[in-house]
């Protein structure tokens, strides 16, 4: 019975989808087709923001003053047929409208509100109000300050914050590129078993993230985990290695970032082996008889034909796995986030998440991702242009 | 001459001997856990916590598996994901299809803006829109539903799964739509019944893409839902391994249910979904 519950609730809300897209294709087709008849504009300016209102109404989030901003909408997109359409390209536009709007609705909007918020003080005593009546007290720069001044958890400071998140960042990028460049270099020899190989070295990547991290979790625990055991064991027939230093450790109390990174330096491997060995397998096997011939030895031909060939390849998926690892939440609130769990291993996205979502400072932890967000945008513009720069050169 | 090859030999198969070693000591830090979690899900449970480090553990049994599926929600977790992500992954790949046909096909003003838009919105920190949707959910009262989830997750895969459609239709000759066109049909004709039909796979991939996002996310559903019954799996499982440590065997035996299907997709499909991670990246 649930379960055909569930099925109609979501059929219902599919064909809602369907219903809203025709709808709003048939809005656009209006305007395509009629936007040079005066009346149109009239007649559109009246019923389109009622119809909307209307809407609204229906779903229970119409506010006061929403007729007024629909009205200005609807002058603003007869303008923008008017004058910029013209009726053109209509085909393009009402393919792209669905999409758009989807995105404008869940992308754009969101983040405009957490710009909003930030400005304002949403915290666990304010939601109530917010909830009701929709208004909240006006905070100006406070928000923005605190992020400077207070801890976002318990304790740490921002600047510890992002120093970590840095070290974090460097650390895992710099062993998923060098794990994966050894092993795509190993796999990409004429070898016996390689396809084996291959699939077993991705298994990491392809295991669902939650269950990887929450296993290996379990594996770093002090007495019960792998880990602990393997090194006890390793001590019982090798003890000379306790006099350098080896010995079993609370992994997750004493080091949890480096419990952490352990466990994100596993997952991101395979990713970047997989993109490193496609690079090299595009490289023609021309260049390295050529290099023969000329008696390279093998740290030249790496250095001179392998690095530059498979630079196209690595440098966006260096790009991509830098912004990964630096928004990786995942792995960190999974090892850390039970109740009790360290803030000893946090990094800036995860301690926003937990200042939202554990600690309730809403508007605190808006402001804080909009600095971060600031961040990464202008990390991005800037190595964009020196990686433009660069392709120039070439 | 045929002493020399044999050295030259010696030392290619001494080469392929450490190439061998090095791979398989790598493989099997990559397949340990997974047979770790194996082990822990076989064991009896009152030998949770040995220190036995063989594999099929000793008096193994699928006890854990039962208690499983007979005393807690996982089947009712596992409808809760597959239900939210069919949803998500169908709206998904129904928007991008058209959205990538208007990006390949088309020239309009606007259309880098657009593009640029949709590369860019990958930069925005996961974790920094969680907190907006979350606001929206609640204030139109969706929290702890389905459709609340489903709002949440539509989207998320949108900008990727339109670059992968844009480049495998950019491959598609335009003189089949020309053809189709003289013929009679429209615009919107010959993509419904030419470019959609071949781009099977293409649409199969972003499906895959969108639905193993939303199959294994955690942190939306994490604040979304609160209570057991609408718990997604990755929840459930979080709940089993973390509250009460004694269930480690029922949180192993849920990962295996849960990991098995999803290794075999993957694998099956990983040559295409790293062509189109690649492509994506690569013109952006």
């Amino acid at each position: 019975m649930e379960i055909l519950k569930s099925i109609y609730e979501v059929a219902w809300f599919i064909l809602l989808i369907a219903g809203g897209v025709a709808v709003l294709e048939g809005y656009l087709y209006s305007h395509f087709k009629f936007y040079r008849k005066p009346l149109f504009e009239v007649s559109a300016l009246i019923v389109f923001p009622l119809l909307g209102l209307l809407a609204l109404k229906t779903f229970g989030l119409a506010a006061p003053g929403s007729y007024s901003w629909l009205a200005v909408s609807e002058v603003l997109i007869l303008l923008f047929f008017r004058f910029a359409v013209k009726g053109r390209h209509t085909v393009p536009f009402m393919l792209l409208a669905p999409a758009f709007v989807g995105l404008a609705l869940l992308l754009v909007y969101p983040f405009v509100f957490e710009v909003y918020l930030s400005f304002h003080d949403l915290k666990l005593t304010t939601i109530m109000m917010w909830k009701n009546t929709g208004t909240l007290p006006f905070a100006g720069i406070s928000q923005y300050v605190k992020v400077f001044t207070t801890s976002p958890l318990s304790e740490i400071t921002f600047w510890a914050l992002l120093g970590r998140t840095l070290v974090w960042t460097f650390s895992n990028v710099f062993f998923h590129v060098t794990g994966g460049f050894i092993l795509a270099l190993m796999l990409n020899n004429q070898i016996r078993f390689k396809g084996i190989y291959r699939t077993l070295l991705v298994i990491p990547w392809a295991m669902p993230q939650v269950v990887a991290v929450l296993a290996m979790r379990g594996e770093f625990h002090a007495t019960n985990g792998f880990v602990n055991i393997i090194i006890t064991k390793l001590l019982d027939t090798l003890p000379f290695l306790g006099s350098l230093g080896v010995a079993p450790v609370q992994w997750l109390s004493d080091y949890p970032l480096l419990t952490c990174t352990l466990i994100n330096v596993w997952l991101g491997i395979p990713f970047m082996m997989v993109v490193i060995l496609g690079g090299l397998q595009s490289i023609s096997s021309s260049y390295y008889d050529a290099a023969d011939i000329d008696g390279a030895s093998y740290l030249q031909k790496l250095r001179y034909i392998t690095l530059p060939l498979i630079r196209p390849v690595l440098m966006p998926a260096v790009t991509l796995g830098t912004v990964w690892t630096f928004n990786n939440i995942n792995v960190i609130y999974l090892v850390t986030g039970q109740a009790g769990g360290t803030e000893q291993a946090d990094i800036l996205v995860s301690a926003l998440y937990k200042a939202a979502f554990t600690y309730n400072r809403y508007s605190y932890s808006a402001a804080f991702a909009i600095v971060v967000f600031a961040m990464l945008f202008f990390f991005s513009v800037f190595y964009l242009k020196t990686f433009d720069a660069a392709k120039d050169e070439r | 001459m045929k002493k020399q090859l044999s050295a030259a030999a010696k030392r290619k198969r001494l080469q392929h001997f450490f190439i061998h070693a090095g791979i398989i000591l790598f493989a099997g830090a990559c397949v340990y856990p997974l047979l770790r979690i194996l082990t822990v899900s076989l064991r009896p449970g009152d030998k949770l916590f040995s220190t036995d480090l063989s594999l099929i553990p000793a008096g193994a049994t699928f006890v854990s598996y039962a208690r499983l599926l007979g005393d807690t929600m996982f089947l009712r977790w596992l409808w809760n994901s597959l239900i939210i992500t069919l949803a998500t992954s169908f709206i998904g790949v129904s928007l991008a299809s058209t959205a990538a046909y208007a990006f390949s096909r088309f020239r309009f003003p606007g259309k880098k803006a657009g593009m640029i838009l949709l590369l860019s919105s990958q930069m925005i920190p996961a974790g920094m829109l969680i907190l907006p949707l979350f606001l929206m959910i609640m204030k139109l009262k969706l929290m702890n539903t389905y459709l609340g989830m489903i709002i949440a997750y539509s989207v998320s895969s949108l900008p990727f799964s339109i670059w992968i459609l844009k480049g495998y239709y950019d491959t598609i000759p335009r003189s089949l739509e020309e053809a189709a066109l003289v013929d009679g049909t429209s615009q919107v004709g010959a993509f419904w019944r030419i470019i959609l039909p071949l781009s099977t796979p293409a649409l199969s991939i972003a499906f895959l893409f969108n639905f193993t996002t939303a199959w294994n996310e955690y942190l939306v559903a994490r604040v979304v839902l609160f209570s057991s019954k609408q718990y997604t799996w990755t929840l459930g499982l979080f709940e089993l391994q973390g509250q009460y440590i004694t269930q480690w065997g029922m949180f192993a035996a849920g990962s295996m249910l849960v990991t098995i299907p999803v290794l075999c997709v993957f694998l099956y499909s990983s040559k295409w979904l790293i062509s189109g991670l690649t492509l994506g990246s690569v013109k952006g």
